[in-house]
């Protein structure tokens, strides 16, 4: 470790923990679910750049999101995402999440991810080649450093825009909202949601 | 197919139009009423491997038409000494407004799911079919989403697209 | 307190002890987005449903809104882990309503190219079941050789995954320079790990009390549900679309379709080890055996193409089982319907449900990877 990286372990211990330890959550949501088992075994070792899969949401926190992602996904993604501890990482794989991809104007995929939870980074390609994962692992680690990657604190501040935006394309959505909505709402009424699951 | 169960089906059932070709599947439609009997008949002659239960929306001419695709296990036909039976694709007509038809579960067990997926996604309600909920979608659709009137851009459009982006936040 | 038949099972809804538990999409042993609700007592299932739909973007109707040519990248997206099955019966069904001839030499290449996918498919199968079972060091064989596997398809055809190299009237492209002796050296290199695998997991005595007797499908309920296959070859019964109704180059060199005999899964991962072994030998006589030639008959006018109207049915054996195609054409550039006959689509719905009733958590995992279901196959 050179003298730079000492500096910076002993500035910042927790953002280089979170850094060079990204647990990510084994959920294979689409077709880039292909790429996924080269990169975590024995010829692309993503163990190497920290990363590794974990079996629960609760233990993760990074969460890949490789590929399209239909309705009936969307909702076990957000599920799983609001289960995962701050701050968290999210990084969606492949064309489709970032404008619908090849499959832009099927009724069941949802066009733009980054509508219905935070995203911190986009891999295009269809598929993207096991290095582009790690070239994003890498751009990640940058904005760690630089305190851009903040899609939890977003997800918290907008929350409500977020949950308006899932409401609208799952329905009444049947668990109850994660934060207290913060600020006023259209009325102008002050939001107070007596329920505060974390 | 050979041509001893070509005369067979057109002796026992009349109002049967087929189309043999050489290398080539044959094609039966029949009349709605008679689709079981026919299907019981070609199982009993060892055509008993159901492949595919699909429709096809012919929406200028006003109905659906239903489609079994029948093969069979062992190829050798021992009682005409005759190889090689291929697929055979028997079709039927049902009318499109408010369609409905059998469910074909007695002859065949295996049509279930396709069944299903069928009612699913282009409507039609199965007579006698033991499990007729929904299979992959999870919202409504005003129109079943494989007909050919369900305009799938302009769903998109006025569902996905009219989602507005999460600002960023100002500070 | 609640009712027990004589046995000690009790039917779904009476006990007071019934659970229902979510095997679901996110979870360690699920590979592919897919979910099962099990209705469970203490550690028995009583009822599985499956409940596919996570992966469904309505091919079939996208596909209608494309030219047949726009189709090709399209189709390989619905089997992810072995896309080339897709492309070949696309193509077979647009030659088979277009009547377009293929070259003697593009047969070889196609049937050479399929076997490689084949191979790398289920050396990924193989991945995911010893996984599941806990033998970690084969899963890293096996996604090792893949990987070389997938680096012979990057070169010939420029993609890892999706490689769009079947194309109607033949193959994109002939061999590159060399490209026979990288294939013959990669398949010594995963022919000659053969033995590793079957002393570290085939003959191994853990996969033999692990698998033995689970999951078992008779050869009755098989042909009842409509399961292709390995898990119809796995009771007994040498059904292949490759011999039934041969394809490409396969009645011009000499195989065997290998079976077993008991239909559980020790039996199915067997029927893949054999299958696998039975690829590479064909590879290597179909090699020997290639003609020269072109590999590529052009289409008519590739800017409008126009097929006539008429309907066809194919058939041809992907790694999974029976894969089959509904092509219908009303003369347009684009086609009226297609429907695609997968071998999951069964396999996940009807034969997952009944091997599962009565087996223990614990072998859910098992059972279902063992029946080889790929998730996107079954939603399309």
């Amino acid at each position: 470790m050179d003298r730079n990286q000492l500096i910076k372990w002993l500035q910042a211990p927790a953002k280089m923990s979170h850094k060079y330890s990204l647990h990510a959550v084994y959920f294979c949501t689409g077709c880039g679910i292909i790429e996924v088992p080269p990169v975590i075994t024995a010829r692309w070792d993503a163990e190497r750049f920290g990363v590794l899969p974990v079996a629960t949401p609760r233990q993760a926190n990074l969460f890949l999101i490789t590929g399209y992602v239909s309705v009936k996904t969307l909702k076990a993604i957000i599920r799983t995402y609001e289960q995962m501890p701050v701050p968290n990482f999210t990084v969606a794989f492949g064309s489709c999440p970032i404008n619908g991809g090849m499959y832009w104007d099927s009724y069941n995929t949802i066009k733009h991810l980054d509508k219905y939870i935070p995203i911190d980074g986009w891999i295009a390609g269809c598929m993207p080649r096991p290095e582009a994962i790690f070239v994003a692992v890498t751009h990640l680690w940058t904005l760690i450093d630089k305190d851009m990657a903040d899609s939890s604190q977003r997800y918290r501040k907008q929350y409500r825009q977020y949950r308006a935006n899932q409401e609208a394309v799952l329905g009444k959505l049947d668990w109850p909202p994660l934060f207290p909505f913060e600020g006023k709402d259209e009325h102008g009424v002050e939001e107070k949601t007596t329920i505060n699951v974390r | 197919m050979n041509t001893a169960l070509r005369k067979k089906l057109q002796s026992m059932f009349d109002d049967l139009k087929m189309t043999t070709s050489e290398g080539a599947e044959a094609i039966i439609a029949v009349p709605k009423e008679a689709l079981l009997a026919v299907l019981s008949f070609l199982k009993s002659q060892g055509y008993e491997h159901l492949g595919l239960v699909s429709c096809v929306d012919w929406i200028e001419q006003e109905a659906f038409e239903l489609v079994y695709i029948l093969s069979a296990y062992l190829q050798e036909d021992h009682e005409h000494g005759d190889r090689e039976r291929g697929n055979i694709i028997v079709k039927t007509r049902i009318p499109r407004k408010s369609p409905q038809f059998i469910t074909v579960i007695p002859v065949f067990q295996n049509a279930e799911p396709y069944e299903r997926e069928l009612h699913e996604l282009f409507g039609i309600h199965f007579e006698g079919h033991p499990r007729l909920t929904p299979l992959f979608l999870e919202r409504d659709y005003h129109i079943p989403p494989f007909r050919k009137d369900f305009d799938t851009r302009e769903y998109v459009k006025e569902v996905f697209d009219s989602i507005p982006p999460v600002e960023k936040p100002k500070d | 307190m609640e009712a027990l038949s004589d046995d000690g099972h009790t039917e779904p809804g009476q006990s007071a002890r019934e659970l229902e538990l979510y095997f679901g999409p996110q979870h360690l042993g699920m590979v592919g987005n897919f979910s099962i609700t099990l209705k469970v007592e203490g550690d028995r299932i009583m009822e599985a449903a499956a409940n596919p739909g996570y992966l469904h973007r309505g091919f079939e109707k996208l596909m209608e809104l494309r030219t047949w040519i726009q189709n090709f990248p399209m189709v390989c997206r619905i089997n992810v882990v072995e896309p080339d099955s897709m492309e070949m019966i696309y193509s077979m069904a647009v030659e088979k309503l277009a009547g377009i001839e293929v070259p003697e030499r593009a047969h070889y290449i196609r049937s050479i190219y399929l076997e490689m996918a084949r191979v790398g498919s289920h050396l990924f199968g193989l991945w995911a079941y010893a996984n599941m079972l806990g033998f970690d060091t084969v899963a890293q064989w096996a996604m090792y050789h893949r990987d070389l596997m997938l680096d012979l398809f990057e070169e010939l055809t420029g993609g890892r995954v999706y490689h769009i190299y079947i194309w109607p009237g033949g193959v994109r492209r002939d061999f590159p320079e060399g490209f026979t002796d990288k294939l013959v050296t990669t398949l010594h290199t995963i022919g000659g790990c053969v033995p590793d695998y079957d002393a570290a997991f085939f003959e191994n005595r853990l996969f033999y009390e692990r698998a033995k007797g689970i999951g078992t499908v008779t050869r009755q309920e098989a042909k009842e549900m409509g399961a292709t296959g390995q898990v119809l070859r796995a009771t007994g019964m040498e059904y292949d679309i490759r011999k039934v109704e041969p394809y490409a180059a396969y009645d011009r060199v000499p195989w065997a379709v290998p079976t077993r005999e008991d239909g559980d899964a020790y039996s199915r991962i067997w029927v893949v080890r054999d299958e696998m072994i039975e690829s590479v030998h064909m590879i290597f006589k179909l090699l020997d055996a290639m003609p020269q030639g072109e590999v590529y008959h052009r289409i008519p006018n590739p800017f409008k193409w126009e097929i006539a109207p008429g309907e066809a049915y194919v058939r041809c054996e992907s790694s999974r089982g029976e894969l089959g195609l509904y092509l219908v054409s009303n003369g347009q550039e684009k086609p009226y319907r297609v429907h695609f006959r997968t071998p999951s689509y069964p396999h996940g719905l009807t034969v997952l449900e009944k091997a599962l009733q009565n087996a223990s958590i614990a072998d859910v995992g098992n059972i279902m990877i063992s029946l080889y279901v790929v998730a996107p196959e079954i939603d399309r």
